[in-house]
């Protein structure tokens, strides 16, 4: 058998550390789109006030490390993708911007839903975006950053027992089950 | 190589099988060794206290090996992504105690109708529910008794998770519409057992329980079980069941670590390695005497393949529901259409189960079917309208075991140890599709019933409209009635090889409209009740007998 595996490591838990280390331009690059994707406004930051680029520093798979878990991003050509967007991006219009994601939405539709993702995934990572939805969403109060170490059952409510009073049901015994009729089923 | 490892009973596999198994053996001093391809888990390995866990679940949380990719993990290739772990405690590392049993027509699909492969099962509930409550004794479950649509069963450990506003909103749905609905009995502590936690409704169950709230394997039956002194050894990956005159006689495995041929001999075999993974081992198994693989002389080695047909409807609605609290997929359900009518156009039926929705980032990305919130503009509105108001429903049917849906082996792609890739097909039939179909309508219904809904989205019928399900992998080697009809007799053993058993959900004849595991976990403290008590018998027979020669329990 000439095969062989390719499972032969774990991606490390919180992502590679210390990550990797962006230029100038390239954090520029990163953050209008960033931006782009999830603007600033009506009590939340813009993503690239929130560190944004130093959670992607740590998805981002470092050069020679095969990007084979999500979001798949090879270092190298992840940089040259910045790299390029840096001359589009940095100082384009709000609406030049829009188009430019436009376009990238169109033309290569796998690779934007996974850029997307890990900004969405990376913004509602960060605490000044948590205590954004503490302050603004009634449906967030006391959402946490974390599911542990405290949970919530500092506030869960419990079962409506006027409603458990009213439930009917029933359900067959064995010796009850009889056969049904199957042939105009059309199976 | 070496061969020096001798026992009573070897275990193949220490997942929720494999640990009950290893557990009730070793409580009478029977002597086991258990071999687990995976290592343990250490609590600090789950995502719940990391700034990324959301991200965790497409990486180290990932439910698909085949994505995962951990050199504990096997390929798996197909039509269908099957979902599992490989470590102490298997599958039950990544699953959230969802505890419901199978229910008495359950056991008699074959009676009312036989379609395709459905045959009755061997035993009936009656017949089981004696294990379910030694099971549920051993790991300590959440439930509320009364639910009318269910037999009796006895209190809980501990009193049934609250519902809060997920729970008590979809609850009042299904009340208007004067339909079945119970809050979900749950593996999960609310009371403290052994050192395990009590349960504080962090709401991420399905990235497992770093509290040991949750009754996965590692926190509830091992630490017994090696305490009865069991010898688990873990990285430990089964490569061959070895064989000598008809009977079985051991393993032999590679460690993972050290790349180490090693050889167990053993007078009684269990393989307990998941609905993929044990027909897998059973096909690799071929030798002499067993040419087309260990136990399959009728060729039905990891036929019957079921995951459950299946649909995710999400809702969202005008008030805060707050659901990335809570027990997050068992809050409540419905059984309102589970028993076969066939005016509806198909055959079994389905259970309606409500979940929760997971956190902020997970709410932006289109929580579980997809309806992801737009980038730009129109990103807050969304993200404000939707997180927190989300309530899902899951429409869980029974799907017909089919002999065609199946697994075999795929020699193209190999795990570290050089071993071939399980390979899976699976179509749904058109009656389950059918089913899913009715389904979804209903769990629609049941929304609007509870009121102000904002949004909706499904995945629609998961294997036809999109990716199939993959999280409750059934049948394959069968208990049942004649060495036709299934691979193993009424108490697993194989119908080839008597001291070879079979212990997982690869038992199960039918899958019902439930999560499994309570049932395959039950069925297999009965299984080793049975060695236990009928040992000698077990190791005089050199043909397995029939279910009605085979000796009482």
């Amino acid at each position: 058998m000439d095969a062989k595996s390719s499972f032969t490591s774990k991606p490390p838990l919180g992502g590679w550390q210390p990550g990797i280390t962006f230029t100038a331009a390239q954090i520029a690059a990163l953050n209008a789109v960033a931006d782009g994707l999830i603007p600033g406004g009506d009590g939340f930051p813009a993503p690239s006030t929130t560190g944004i680029v130093g959670y992607f520093a740590k998805y981002v798979t470092p050069s020679g490390t095969e990007a084979k878990w999500f979001p798949f991003f090879a270092e190298g050509e992840f940089r040259a993708r910045l790299d390029a967007w840096a001359k589009a991006f940095v100082g384009s219009t709000s609406a030049g911007r829009v188009a430019l994601l436009t376009a990238l939405e169109k033309d290569e539709p796998g690779y934007f839903a996974r850029l997307r993702d890990t900004v969405y995934l990376g913004y509602y990572s960060r605490p000044e975006v948590i205590a954004a939805i503490n302050a603004n969403l009634a449906a967030g109060r006391d959402y946490r950053q974390t599911p542990q170490p405290y949970g919530y059952s500092d506030n869960m409510l419990d079962w409506d027992k006027t409603l458990i009073a009213r439930v009917q049901g029933s359900y067959l015994r064995t010796g009850d089950v009889k056969r049904v009729k199957v042939e105009d089923l059309g199976l | 190589m070496s061969s020096n490892i001798k026992t009573d009973v070897l275990v193949i596999g220490a997942g929720a099988g494999g640990a009950a198994m290893s557990k009730r053996l070793s409580d009478n001093g029977i002597k086991v060794v258990c071999l687990e391809q995976g290592p343990w888990m250490h609590q600090m390995e789950h995502a719940h206290l990391y700034d990324g866990w959301e991200m965790e679940r497409l990486r180290a949380w990932q439910w698909a090996p085949s994505l995962r990719q951990f050199p504990e993990d096997y390929p798996v290739t197909g039509n269908a992504m099957p979902q599992m772990m490989n470590g102490v405690g298997g599958s039950t590392l990544h699953y959230a105690g969802a505890w419901p049993r199978f229910k008495p027509v359950d056991f008699r699909r074959g009676t009312e109708h036989g379609l395709e492969g459905t045959i009755d099962w061997p035993i009936s509930y009656e017949e089981l529910e004696q294990y379910y409550e030694i099971n549920d004794s051993e790991l300590g479950v959440a439930r509320l008794t009364g639910d009318p649509s269910n037999p009796s069963a006895p209190e809980g450990w501990g009193p049934v998770c609250k519902g809060h506003k997920v729970g008590n909103k979809m609850a009042s749905g299904f009340d208007r519409l004067g339909w079945h609905w119970w809050p979900a009995t749950n593996a999960v502590l609310t009371r403290a057992k052994d050192k395990r936690m009590v349960c504080n409704d962090c709401g991420f169950c399905l990235g497992g329980c770093p509290r040991g709230s949750i009754g996965s394997a590692d926190v509830t039956y091992w630490p017994k079980a090696i305490a009865n002194g069991v010898d688990l050894r873990t990285n430990a990956r089964v490569e061959t069941i070895t064989t000598k005159n008809g009977l079985a006689t051991g393993a032999v495995y590679v460690d993972r670590i050290t790349g180490a041929r090693h050889e167990v001999k053993a007078r009684i075999v269990v393989v307990a390695a998941n609905s993929i993974g044990t027909p897998r081992l059973l096909l690799m198994s071929e030798q002499k005497g067993h040419a087309d693989g260990l136990a399959n002389s009728n060729g039905l080695v990891g036929t019957h393949l079921m995951f459950h047909s299946w649909a995710f409807e999400d809702y969202w609605f005008n008030e805060p529901l707050e659901g990335f609290k809570g027990p997050e997929p068992g809050v409540l359900y419905s059984q309102q259409f589970y028993d076969t009518d066939v005016s509806r156009g198909f055959v079994n039926g389905f259970s309606l189960q409500v979940g929760t929705a997971l956190g902020a980032a997970n709410s932006a990305l289109g929580t579980n079917t997809g309806n992801v919130a737009p980038w730009g503009a129109g990103h807050r509105g969304f993200f404000n309208s939707h997180f927190g108001h989300h309530a899902l429903v899951y429409v869980q049917g029974e799907d017909l075991p089919i002999l065609s849906n199946r697994v075999t082996l795929d020699a193209n792609e190999v795990d570290t140890s050089g071993l071939p890739a399980a390979h899976v097909h699976y179509k749904l039939h058109e009656n389950d599709r059918r089913l899913i179909e009715f389904g979804r309508v209903r769990a629609r219904e049941a929304a609007e019933a509870a009121g102000g809904m904002t949004d909706y989205a499904s995945t629609g019928v998961c294997a036809v409209n999109g990716p199939g399900p993959g999280w409750h992998m059934m049948g394959t080697c069968r208990i049942g009635n004649t060495p036709e009809d299934s691979v193993c007799n009424k108490y697993h053993q194989t119908w080839d090889v008597p001291n070879l058993f079979i212990t997982d959900a690869s038992s199960l004849p039918t899958g019902a409209a439930v999560n499994p595991t309570s049932t395959l976990q039950a069925m297999a403290v009965r299984a080793a009740e049975y060695i236990k008590n009928r040992h000698s018998d077990i190791l005089s027979q050199r043909t397995t007998p029939s279910n009605a020669d085979a000796p009482e329990l």
